[in-house]
């Protein structure tokens, strides 16, 4: 059952494989019904028949699906299913990876991000990201949140700022606590902003790292396991902080945990060993009634 | 032994056997630092401590460690206390045992008046009774009666006046002669961390904690013997050079202070002969090569790291900079000498001394930055470019910040070596070995601005100048002595001065990398 899974999603979705005669023949009668699906709402990124290779290493293959905006997608999967590799496409993040070759389209707002000419800086303006492991810059809370729109020019600081009469601390201070309050972050940290960032515990730095992530006013967040080096309280702030977000954002989030993408997520995206995308559904479908028998086995702790 | 002693986790039957063990690793301690002490002439090994004169003294302490620490071993061995040997004191301990003894055999059979065959032989066949009583027997005994019976031989011989102050040997086929004051602390440095090491093993017992505390106490004793000997190389210094660097040092009066030694020239008008101007020669000295060699060093280092693919260029590059930072400094002082003096003026000028020394700074500028910003962490590049941030302002706000109190600490291991520099400052800089005031060079007001190219000059930069390490070896060297009271006085003044000033530069590097380290982590 599983066997003939594989073999009709990898010949129905991967042209540079070839279709052989036999497989040929059964993919339209079975081509799995969740191929059909389409999530509620506007479709913010959509990618078609990505393939990723890292050197000889065929990391994903072949993988579509639409994300919709303003709504949380998980992907799940075993360690090295390609989940994370997927999440990075989305904002060209694997570009920072020498090895790494991506095929296919990824269209955020209709428009193909891996056409030549793409502003990657504003890529990244537009669809931002929130690490593994929280990753603060050694600086104050405060710089480290204007950071993004200070680089980009819409914040000045500085000096020359000063001596110019350009500079807005004012802008600067509400575009702050703006962006600590959407992170849940604000009430701790209100008193310490120009304390040094890595004195902050994990999960603050996390929450801090988001609100970094938010105030250069993203369209998309892309989140890579952002609570898998947490504790359970400080994992449960950030869950409640991502259906929160997604009422304004897109959220995609990567994570091992089952019960988290259960917990949160509108739809989720099962990728498995190979790199293949297997099932891409409602959340409920898939941790109730999966088309798959892999996805089930997955589910149900049998297999991964 | 039953399994109910082997296993105890306190053994409470051996107080009396430590506190013995302890005193005795004590007593080796306190007569190493006096050895030391000796060898470093704080003490005079003439003087009579108590009426006893010192090398009896230590002939006394060294033979009663050696019975006690043979005693340990004996004790424990009888088994009239609870230790935990193992069964040999181990293949390093005998090896170094061997060693030991044939040097024993060797200088006891040379003091017999035996021939190179026979000191050789008695040498040999003592070096097979070392090697026996350490590697074979159990490990109380091995670890012991070696070590205290050389202990035992080192006291009797200084005891009994064999060797003593006025002991002296000429060293055949060369011109030179050992002397008493030399060799006796020598020989209770030796004989005091061989006892120490032997003291501590009986104080822990033997077996595994043993060896642990015995591998303490020579650690501590031969570290604490380095640092006493780089204390006493600047204590030495600063002894020799304060009378001459307060000569004439006054607060108060006609002017607030008067420090003559640093503000005079060597003229024939200075009442006291000062090195101001080979002072200021090296403070700009110093100054020019960073400025030039830091930001081409960190400018390199960032081109290297986050620009250039890794792999056989950049590869090349770092061999040929750690090549270039182990390049003797008089072939630099010779490029300068050739390349850069025909270039400014076609004299010997500060200015081709600075770039000369920068030269040689950028080296390992540019290896220690390169180490430290492959040593930030990607998360922060990642985060940054994740942010839309683009590389360069990445690395200006993120990764250049995090690297600097690594590229301080480059910068100031390579200005301790700059500082003191000679070789191409006698190439390149020059000057006076003997300046007046007037010769000290005037960087600061000596810009100058006209309307033809190069726009800006500054004949400061291109005179020849004397610097601190130059100024020294010329005195030492030439015996140039002019009109300065006292040479001698003022020569060490001087090399108390460099020495200052090189701290002066660590101190200002150290400070600017705490304050770069407290802005990062908190």
């Amino acid at each position: 059952m599983s066997q003939t899974d594989t073999a009709e999603t990898t010949a129905n979705r991967t042209d540079s494989q070839g279709v052989s005669t036999t497989a040929g023949e059964t993919v339209q009668e079975t081509r799995p019904e969740w191929t059909n699906y389409e999530a509620d709402g506007e479709t913010k990124l959509a990618v078609d028949d990505l393939d990723v290779h890292y050197g000889d290493d065929h990391a994903l293959k072949g993988v579509s699906m639409d994300i919709p905006e303003e709504s949380v997608t998980a992907l799940i999967g075993p360690s090295g299913c390609g989940k994370s590799t997927f999440l990075r496409c989305l904002n060209r993040m694997n570009d920072r990876i020498r090895a790494a070759s991506v095929d296919g389209t990824v269209e955020l707002d209709g428009e193909d991000i891996y056409q030549d000419g793409v502003d990657l800086v504003e890529l990244r303006k537009r669809v931002g990201m929130v690490f593994q492991s929280p990753n603060p810059f050694p600086k104050s809370i405060r710089e480290n949140v204007s950071y993004g729109p200070r680089k980009h020019g819409d914040i000045e600081t500085g000096l020359l700022a000063k001596l110019t009469g350009r500079a807005e601390p004012d802008r600067e201070d509400a575009l702050v606590e703006r962006s600590l309050e959407r992170a849940a972050l604000w009430e701790e940290v209100s008193d310490r902003l120009d304390d040094n960032a890595l004195g902050l515990s994990g999960g603050q730095q996390q929450r801090l790292c988001i609100a970094r992530c938010l105030a250069v006013d993203p369209e998309v967040i892309l989140m890579d396991e952002p609570a898998s080096a947490l504790d359970p309280i400080a994992t449960s702030k950030i869950e409640d902080l991502i259906e929160d977000l997604a009422q304004d954002y897109t959220v995609v989030v990567v994570t091992h945990s089952m019960q988290q993408a259960a917990r949160v997520s509108d739809q989720t995206a099962v990728f498995l060993t190979g790199g293949e995308l297997v099932e891409y559904d409602d959340t409920e479908k898939i941790f109730e009634n999966p088309e798959s028998q892999r996805v089930e086995d997955y589910i149900s702790g049998k297999f991964g | 032994m039953s399994r109910a002693t082997q296993t105890a986790l306190v053994r409470d039957d051996r107080t009396a056997y430590e506190a013995a063990a302890g005193l005795a690793v004590g007593l080796s301690g306190v007569a190493f630092a006096v050895g030391l002490a000796a060898l470093l002439d704080v003490v005079s090994i003439d003087d009579p401590v108590a009426g006893v004169e010192l090398p009896v003294a230590f002939g006394a302490v060294l033979l009663a460690l050696g019975a006690s620490v043979v005693a340990f071993g004996a004790v424990s061995r009888l088994d009239y206390v609870d230790t935990g040997p193992q069964p040999s004191a181990g293949l390093v301990a005998a090896a170094a045992f061997t060693a030991i003894w044939f040097a024993v055999g060797a200088a006891v059979s040379g003091a017999l008046g035996l021939g190179t065959v026979g000191r050789f032989g008695v040498g040999a066949a003592l070096a097979g009774v070392g090697f026996a009583t350490t590697a074979f027997p159990r490990e109380d005994v091995g670890s012991t009666v070696p070590a205290g019976v050389v202990a035992a031989l080192c006291g009797l011989a200084l005891l009994s006046g064999v060797v003593g102050p006025g002991w002296e040997r000429p060293l055949a086929g060369y011109n030179a002669t050992l002397f008493g004051d030399t060799v006796v602390p020598v020989v209770v440095l030796f004989a005091s961390l061989v006892t120490g090491w032997s003291g501590a093993k009986a104080y822990g017992g033997f077996g595994a904690r043993g060896r642990n505390v015995g591998a303490y106490v020579l650690i501590y004793l031969v570290v604490g013997s380095i640092l006493a000997v780089l204390v006493g190389l600047v204590a030495f210094v600063t002894a020799k050079g304060l009378p001459g660097l307060f000569n004439g040092f006054g607060l108060g009066g006609a002017s607030l202070l008067r420090w003559p030694f640093l503000t005079n020239g060597a003229g024939l008008l200075a009442d006291i002969a000062g090195v101001f101007p080979a002072l200021m020669g090296t403070i700009w000295l110093v100054v020019g090569a960073v400025l030039f060699a830091v930001p081409t060093g960190v400018g390199a280092a960032v081109f290297l790291s986050e620009y250039a693919e890794q792999g056989r260029f950049t590869g090349a590059v770092e061999v040929a900079t750690n090549g270039l930072w182990s390049t003797p400094s008089i072939v630099f002082g010779l490029f300068g000498a050739a390349f850069l003096i025909p270039r400014f003026g076609n004299q010997k000028s500060l200015i081709a001394g600075m770039l000369t020394l920068g030269f040689m700074l950028l080296p390992l500028v540019l290896i220690t930055s390169r180490e430290a910003i492959l040593a930030v962490p990607d998360e922060y590049r990642d985060a940054s470019a994740a942010l839309g941030v683009s590389k360069w302002q990445t690395i200006r706000s993120v990764v250049l910040p995090a690297a600097i109190p690594g590229v301080t600490t480059g910068v100031i291991l390579g200005v301790g070596r700059i500082a003191g520099e000679t070789a191409p400052i006698l190439l390149t800089m020059g000057g006076g070995v003997l300046p007046a005031k007037s010769a000290a060079p005037n960087v600061m007001t000596g810009f100058r601005l006209s309307t033809s190219p190069p726009f800006v000059s500054n004949p400061a930069l291109l005179e020849a100048t004397s610097a601190l390490p130059y100024q020294l070896y010329a005195l030492i060297t030439a015996g140039l002595s002019g009109n300065i009271q006292n040479p001698q006085e003022y020569a060490w003044g001087l090399a108390l001065t460099l020495l200052l000033v090189v701290l002066v530069f660590y101190a200002v590097g150290i400070a600017t990398r705490y304050y770069f380290r407290r802005k990062l982590h908190q």
